[in-house]
């Protein structure tokens, strides 16, 4: 009974709905028109709305550009797109409408995502942001995203740690800002903060890097970057946005009809781009008696039996000329005593990285879905290493009703490393061994077993007495690899499984007041594990270690907003809190000496120990942003935060934080200005942001146990380890003012954007190194001040425009940098040193972050001339001295476009200027005799000319001849160790970083197939170091994304990359 | 309804709010879960024991015996020789200073490791502490280690933060140098008050005996350790301060030292749970499968020509300590315990000093090239086990130096200097059974050695010199101590080209160059210059 009368109430409500819609198509006599909207190069453009004037029909182009609405013959379409003037256009009986768009450079109105998600015109902006846009980042497969922005953004200096296809990288924003912490930003994936943490960098006894956060993303989910790069733009991040802010917005769904379809595939070679000159004229050897005269100097000597040949296996290229006599090698073989040949292409592959794609994209009115899976699976240059990654993405967006909208997003990402190389000291390096292998030894004949490369053959006897499946190394030197033993038996591999997940819900109270919600987790557990085998020279007995880590972070956000005009001013503001929950866990298991023979299990260990570690931390806070604007062409901008932490004392753990702004488009504003002045803005902006660089747990001493006691006996320790805890820390604050302008000329054919800004840390939070006879390390103190000053340039232009159409964009920007303060009575603060162990990087007081000190040849103070000793070998100063600075005070790029018909041809080029780099590599190979500056007076006759200290303080004129081989041995052995200055070099280069050439297919061959779009792209990257001027490594080798830069030891070659992109757009 | 959804999200914002400031949350946050307020001192005492053995409760047991005992300290008194000309080895035999590890070591870690566990231990049972009037024994035997280590640190380095250090956790983190005599005046007062100090009745003494892993909770070997260090630090400063050596000698040998080897210190090694922490420094050091020693360190041609007695070509006349030294040349690996071979003493020759490969292939066997561990003696493996024992200090000791006493008279020493020579003798030939049993040293051999070469008095400095020496194999760093002392045995220093002291004996070890340029107390008070030639003040440097 009730349910037909329900129906009888639908039926005729649907008739009624019916009968109307009818007549007012009789009415109206609405028919269908399809037309195309492209843009000035005459590609189709999707996703533009096209409306009927005066109703609220409307529809929005598809991916081709092409759309299809029902309107009368009287109608004007209204066709608008972001970055484009709004046209109208009158049907006029006409049933197709083709329209071309035309660029607004004098709107700028191009909309980026600042603080908090908040979308804002970039005419309200009051500092720098930047915005890469997503593709731009995908053609060329930079595994980590922080290294693909490299030379894209001004006042963004970016490192990749020389580590490989896994490494991390090192982003700094206008400056290092904190003495002792990450000074990496804050990477925001939607709105919520995402973990960057590193798990372990190569340090002065080597190691790995294993990595950041970086590289669980796939570059094809990436919709655009922004760059947050002042204080201002920050602050309301809190905390965590003081080094700055990345901000990573995610691909979305779009209304369309039936379903779009994605597909990427790339596939990229990798190879080494050699960079070294060794010289190829003496030949592996080194000094014994001189069968003439054997009580006399020793000479340079070939090997003589197996035993010489094994002791000068490694870094002793100090025999005699090359002469093609057979003479004995490490394994008892003679062979011709020359060259061996390339090792170097022997040993290292071509890598390739393979890239495939699929996102399925769609949606109707109420909501929009967007799926997408990205398999990568890329091997390196070093046999049997890889990295593989898959992605699974899913976002929807949509809406409940008119008020209430919604997004949510859940991100997967597995990835799979294998064998990440050991660094810097030589255990487990490879590319060590590679540079010091003897070089008339074929590094193939070190493969040993061909079942298990690297391993002692069945049936051969190795002078150092190892067993058949032991490491068959080349030299008397334990630690130092056979480097396919280092390839194939010392290994290890780590999978982290990762979920980003987050979902926001906003209610539009009215059409001008709005709350909204938003919660975001990354969560992830991360597998290590490492094997050294049992038989590796530096550890016969092998060990193995098994570590699992957890990682989650939870951010809880509220925001009550409004929006609404007055008139000519706007009033746009919010106010907002966030609860911010960081855990941390990890259990390590490892063993030494394996009990049954390779079984390499660490339950076959006969020694075992376990580790445990948790960590668990929080910020609260609350803010709240307010922005008026008067005609659209003044904005005014004030925020502030305050942040409560978790890790300081309740007493001193809350802090306040305001910053202000505005800009002034003044060629909105006033009318008289000349035409040839399309755009301009004035904008100035001052904030603060506190940061708290603490661990958990790191205010109050406590107790804790160490190791698993002895004899079962437990023994106590201090839970802090070797960092004293600090009950009275403060958050740290960091104040920075920026002034700038937006300029576009000529309808926009020349754009500039100049920036200075001037930043000072206080109360800056630092690990004081201090005196070990403390009974510690290091302690932490608020003390530390530094400051930071620059500009940033960004000149842009389109120099030709029409059928070819050439842009141009030059990035630069310089910075000063200058620690103010450290702890009181402390002038230096140790930060790391290179495994000569004879330089360091220290902060100076008054000097830039970073510098790098070394012990240097003693001059006489008087005459500037270097001090030697009797026998005229280098005579060492007594302190360190500085030597330079790792950090490049000038960065940038340029990048160009070229358009022509359907190709796109797209350069970018960066630099840096300014830096040094401090070369443990070409100290080694210099001491090893095989750095060319070793081949001039090789067999005497070196002239010694400087001044000999007196042993009553005084100098005296010197000079010498070195006649002998032994002399000039021991003059460039006491070069390395005593005169760090002749390893110093700027690290200043220009790149030819990335090349890509795109062509489209045509339209009309795609007609009949579902496909709408095809592009074909030629991608290199790393193609041409076009200036350097260091010897024999790269000036970006430093092994480690620390704050120990400038230091380079025996890291992974440098490589090209080049190969294909396919798009295909169903 | 609109108005019911408007007020349900004012609430959820204000409850988001409220979240935002519950402070009591967060700083609960701050508790760590793994971490006590209060701990036991005996646990940390424990590891005070084991840190003393090695430094392993740093968590590198290998490090500073490796690098300054076995590198620097065994060669440099030519106990050890190598062919390297640089690293390990070639510091202490050839003084070259291109590689400092080996004389930054204990610097880098005494302080961290026993320094300021027992300075905690102190502490926290003395007034104000956690514990304070508690845990006696505990505290006097912390204070006898914290005393032993401080006199270690200041022997090889002159110099050395001392009464301002281990206070980081109060504040000091750039402590003060004190001078040599002032570190020896306050230690031997330290030593003395502790020897006092024990109490058997003590209500935690229970506590104590389980976490004293050296005697078990024994105080009367506590003491007797105890006065044996104050009678070897006694005896350092008697070239420099006749009269606290007097007093301090008298106190000692009133005392009571270790008179039997049943009292010396040990730790017992273990090769679980870790080998970084548990396992025997000076082993690991040596072992093949770490990189270790063996087949680049060797008997000294000076320690074999003095162990194989006046005639080479007959074992009769050998210091029966030859063949527990070491057991000829072999050959070590991982998984083999060292195949002898050379079995025949006769044949066994020692590496000269200060020589590099080429001159010992051509002085020695006439340019023919060698494989040095096919030629010279190594180690003794049946001493090199990962859980050796360690010895902290041996009793031989006490006895050579009470005999030293008595020639030179220094105090009041009762008995004769040969009576005491011969005890040391004698103990210190039995002391390694410990090792090994094999290792065993008959009452009959050690008899004979001494009827062979009797105590003589015109030679007595010398001889007592060189069986203090003799008596500290493996206590290297303690005998150059001796060494540069007494001056006995009389080594020739080696003078390999390059070498930074002019062919002279090291006679310090370096600061490491953080602290020198870290700490601004360095300069004002460190033993300077910071050279390898340099004499600490009780080896006639300036104080």
């Amino acid at each position: 009974m009730m349910i037909k009368r329900v129906y009888k109430n639908l039926k005729s409500t649907m008739l009624l709905f019916l009968w109307l819609t009818c007549s007012v198509a009789v009415l109206a006599q609405q028919r269908q028109i399809s037309g195309s909207v492209k843009d000035a190069g005459g590609a189709g453009l999707p996703g533009v709305t096209v409306l009927v004037k005066g109703t609220t029909t409307g529809t929005t182009t598809n991916n081709e550009g092409k759309f299809s609405i029902m309107a009368d013959n009287n109608a004007t379409l209204v066709i608008s797109f972001i970055g484009y003037v709004t046209q109208e256009v009158a049907v006029g009986g006409r049933s197709t409408v083709d329209v071309a768009m035309e660029e607004d450079t004098k709107q700028l109105g191009e909309v980026v995502v600042t603080a908090l998600g908040v979308e804002r015109s970039q005419k309200a902006l009051q500092s720098s942001i930047t915005k890469v846009p997503g593709m731009s980042l995908t053609a060329a497969r930079e595994n980590n995203l922080g290294s693909a922005m490299q030379g894209r953004v001004a006042g963004v200096n970016i490192s990749k740690s020389s580590s490989g296809p896994a490494g991390s990288s090192r982003v700094i924003i206008r400056g290092n800002k904190s003495l002792g912490g990450a000074n990496q930003p804050l990477y925001v994936i939607d709105g919520v903060p995402m973990d960057n943490s590193q798990f372990g960098q190569v340090g002065v006894w080597g190691g790995t890097d294993q990595g950041d956060g970086l590289t669980s993303l796939n570059p094809e989910d990436i919709e655009s970057i922004t760059i947050l790069k002042g204080a201002a733009a920050a602050a309301l991040y809190g905390s965590r946005g003081g080094f700055g802010v990345i901000n990573v917005t995610t691909k979305r769904g779009s209304q369309k009809k039936g379903l779009g379809i994605e597909f990427n595939s790339n596939y990229v070679f990798e190879k080494v781009y050699r960079l070294d000159d060794l010289q190829e004229v003496y030949g592996t050897g080194g000094l014994a008696a001189n069968p003439a005269d054997p009580s006399g100097p020793q000479i340079y000597t070939k090997p003589w039996d197996k035993q010489s040949a094994w002791d000068w296996g490694m870094g002793s290229q100090w025999g005699p000329k090359w002469d093609g006599s057979s003479v004995y090698q490490f394994d008892g073989v003679q062979r011709p005593y020359v060259h061996a040949g390339d090792n170097w292409s022997r040993f290292y592959e071509t890598g390739t990285s393979w890239t495939n794609s699929l996102a399925l994209t769609g949606g109707g009115n109420n909501q929009t879905y967007r799926f997408s899976f990205s398999d990568m699976k890329d091997t390196f240059i070093v046999p049997n290493s890889s990295f593989k990654r898959k992605n699974l993405s899913l976002s929807t967006t949509g809406k409940f009703g008119k008020r209430i909208t919604f997004n949510a997003k859940v991100m997967y990402s597995n990835e799979k490393m294998n064998n990440r190389s050991m660094l810097g000291d030589s255990p487990g390096n490879a590319p060590y061994a590679i540079w010091g292998l003897a070089r008339n030894v074929n590094v193939m004949d070190l493969y040993g077993d061909p079942n298990k490369p690297g391993a002692v053959p069945v049936g051969v006897t190795t002078p150092d007495l190892k067993i058949p499946g032991e490491e068959y190394q080349q030299a008397n030197n334990n630690w130092c690899q056979n480097p396919w033993w280092a390839a194939y038996q010392i290994t290890n591999e780590n999978v982290r499984d990762r979920f980003i997940t987050s979902g926001d819900v906003r209610y539009n109270i009215t059409d001008w007041l709005y709350v909204q919600g938003r919660i975001g987790m990354d969560w992830y557990t991360r597998n290590n594990y490492s094997l050294v085998p049992q038989g590796t020279g530096y550890s016969r007995g092998g060990s193995r270690s098994e570590t699992t880590n957890f990682v989650r972070e939870v951010n809880q956000e509220w925001t009550l907003g409004a929006d609404k005009e007055f008139g000519k001013i706007r009033v746009n503001g919010f106010v907002g809190g966030n609860k911010m929950e960081r855990e941390a866990e990890n259990i390590n298991i490892s063993g030494t000496t394996f009990n049954v023979p390779f079984f390499a299990s660490v339950i076959n260990t006969s020694s075992q120990s376990i580790g445990y570690g948790y960590s668990k931390s929080g910020i609260n806070s609350l803010f709240g942003s307010a922005e008026v604007s008067y005609g659209g062409f003044v904005y005014i901008t004030a925020t502030g935060r305050n942040d409560w932490f978790s890790v300081l004392n309740p007493k001193n753990n809350s802090k306040f934080y305001p910053s202000v702004g505005g800009s002034f488009v003044f060629t909105d504003a006033f009318n008289t200005l000349p035409e040839w002045l399309s755009f301009g803005k004035l904008r100035a902006a001052w904030g603060q942001v506190a940061t708290a660089n603490v661990g958990a747990y790191a205010v109050v001493p406590t107790y804790s146990l160490l190791g698993q006691g002895h004899q079962s006996v437990p023994m106590g320790t201090f839970a802090f380890g070797e960092t004293i805890p600090n009950p009275n820390l403060n958050p740290a604050l960091s104040s920075e003012i920026e002034f700038g302008t937006d300029l576009k000329f000529f309808n926009g054919r020349v754009g500039l954007e100049l920036t200075y800004y001037t930043q000072k840390t206080v109360d800056d939070i630092l690990d004081a190194t201090i005196s070990q006879s403390s009974g510690f390390n290091a302690t932490k103190v608020n003390i530390g001040e530094l400051s930071n000053k620059g500009y940033e340039i960004l000149v842009s232009g389109t120099p030709v425009q029409g059928e070819v159409t050439w842009d141009i964009s030059l990035n630069l920007a310089h910075n000063e940098n200058k620690v103010v303060e450290l702890a009181p009575g402390v002038t230096r603060l140790f930060i790391e040193e290179p495994r000569t162990r004879n330089a360091g990087v220290y902060h100076v007081k008054g000097m830039p972050f970073g510098m790098i000190l070394g012990y240097k040849q003693a001059v006489d103070p008087a005459s500037g001339k270097k001090v030697f000793d009797t026998n005229g070998y280098p005579v060492r100063s007594d302190v360190m001295e500085i030597l330079g600075n790792g950090i490049a005070k000038m960065t940038g790029g340029l990048s160009n476009t070229v358009t022509w018909k359907r190709f796109t041809l797209d350069a970018l080029i960066d630099y840096k200027f300014g830096g040094d780099i401090y070369s443990g590599t070409e100290v080694n190979l210099t001491g090893w005799g095989l750095h060319k500056q070793t081949l001039e007076y090789r067999d005497g006759g070196m002239p010694i000319e400087g001044v000999i200290k007196n042993t009553d303080g005084t100098y005296s004129p010197f000079s010498k001849t070195l006649t002998t081989n032994q002399d000039i041995r021991t003059y460039w052995s006491r070069l390395t160790g005593y005169a760090q200055e002749a390893f110093m070099y700027d690290a200043s280069y220009i790149k030819l970083r990335q090349v890509q050439l795109e062509y489209k297919l045509p339209q009309t061959l795609l007609e009949k197939t579902p496909l709408t779009n095809v592009s074909v792209s030629f991608v290199g990257r790393n193609l041409w170091i076009i200036h350097r001027n260091t010897d024999n490594i790269d000036p970006e080798s430093s092994y480690t994304s620390s704050s120990g830069q400038g230091i380079d030891q025996f890291a992974m070659p440098t490589t090209r990359s080049y190969g294909f992109n396919l798009r295909v757009v169903f | 309804m609109k108005h019911t959804i408007k007020l349900l999200l004012g609430a959820l914002l204000i409850l988001g709010m409220a979240a935002a400031c519950d402070t009591d949350e967060l700083h609960d946050m701050n508790i760590n879960p793994n971490a006590v307020q209060e701990i036991d001192m005996n646990y940390f005492f424990t590891a005070c024991c084991l840190g003393t053995a090695s430094n392993g409760t740093s968590g590198d047991n290998r490090y500073t015996d490796w690098r300054t005992n076995v590198g620097t300290c065994a060669h440099a008194i030519q106990q050890l020789a190598t062919t390297a000309t640089g690293g390990i080895g070639g510091d202490g035999d050839k003084y070259m200073d291109g590689y400092v590890e080996g004389f930054n070591a204990p610097f880098q870690f005494m302080y961290r490791d026993v320094g300021k566990r027992a300075t905690e231990v102190i502490k926290q049972t003395s007034e104000g502490g956690l514990f304070e009037g508690r845990m006696v024994n505990t505290k006097q035997a912390s204070r006898i280690l914290l005393a032993f280590n401080y006199l270690r640190i200041t022997d090889w380095y002159g110099n050395v933060p001392f009464t301002e250090a281990n206070k980081g956790l109060e504040g000091t983190f750039q402590p003060k140098y004190d001078k040599q005599k002032d570190i020896y005046t306050a230690c031997l007062k330290e030593l003395d008050e502790a020897c006092a100090g024990f109490d058997a009745a003590d209500v935690d003494y229970s506590l104590f005996k389980k976490a004293d892993i050296i005697y078990g909770g024994d105080i009367a070997k506590w003491k007797k350790f105890g006065y044996s260090l104050m009678l070897r630090y006694a005896m350092r400063v008697s070239n420099v301060d006749a009269a606290m050596a007097a007093t301090y000698v008298t106190k000692a040998v009133a005392g009571g030292t270790m008179t039997s080897n049943a009292d010396i210190p040990w730790i017992q090694m273990t090769i679980s749970p870790s080998e970084w922490t548990n396992q025997n420094g000076i082993s690991r050091g040596f072992y093949p499968g770490d990189g270790g020693q063996w087949s680049a360190s060797f008997l000294s041609k000076t320690l074999m020509d003095i162990l194989k007695g006046t005639n080479p070509a007959s074992t009769a006349d050998d210091d029966p300590r030859l063949t527990v030294f070491t057991a000829g040349p072999i050959q070590w690996t991982a998984s083999d315990l060292g195949t002898v071979l050379e079995p025949d003493p006769t044949k066994w020759i020692g590496l000269p000093n200060g020589k590099d490969q080429s001159q010992v292939n051509n002085e020695l066997f006439g340019g023919t090239a060698v494989i040095n561990y096919e030629k010279f003696c190594a180690v003794n493996t049946k001493m090199l086990q990962d859980d050796e024992p360690y010895q902290i200090a041996g009793a031989a000791e006490s006895e050579l130096l009470k005999a030293e006493a008595i020639v030179r008279g220094i105090g009041t020493v009762p008995g004769t200097a040969q009576q005491h020579y011969e005890a040391g003798v004698r103990l210190a030939m039995q002391v390694y059974d410990k090792y090994d049993a094999t290792l065993a040293v008959s009452d009959a051999k050690v008899d004979a050695y001494l009827a062979l070469y009797p105590y003589d008095a015109t030679k007595a400095l010398e001889q007592i010199g060189t069986q203090l020496w003799l008596s500290k194999w493996f206590n290297w760093w303690d005998s150059w101590c001796d060494v540069r002392r007494s001056g006995y045995p009389v080594l020739t220093p080696t003078n390999y080209i390059g070498n930074a002291t002019g062919g002279k004996m090291i006679r310090k070890l370096l600061i490491p160059a953080a602290e020198a340029s870290g700490n601004p107390n360095y300069a004002e008070g460190a033993t300077l210059p910071d050279k390898l030639d340099t004499k600490v003040w009780w080896d006639g440097g300036a104080n």
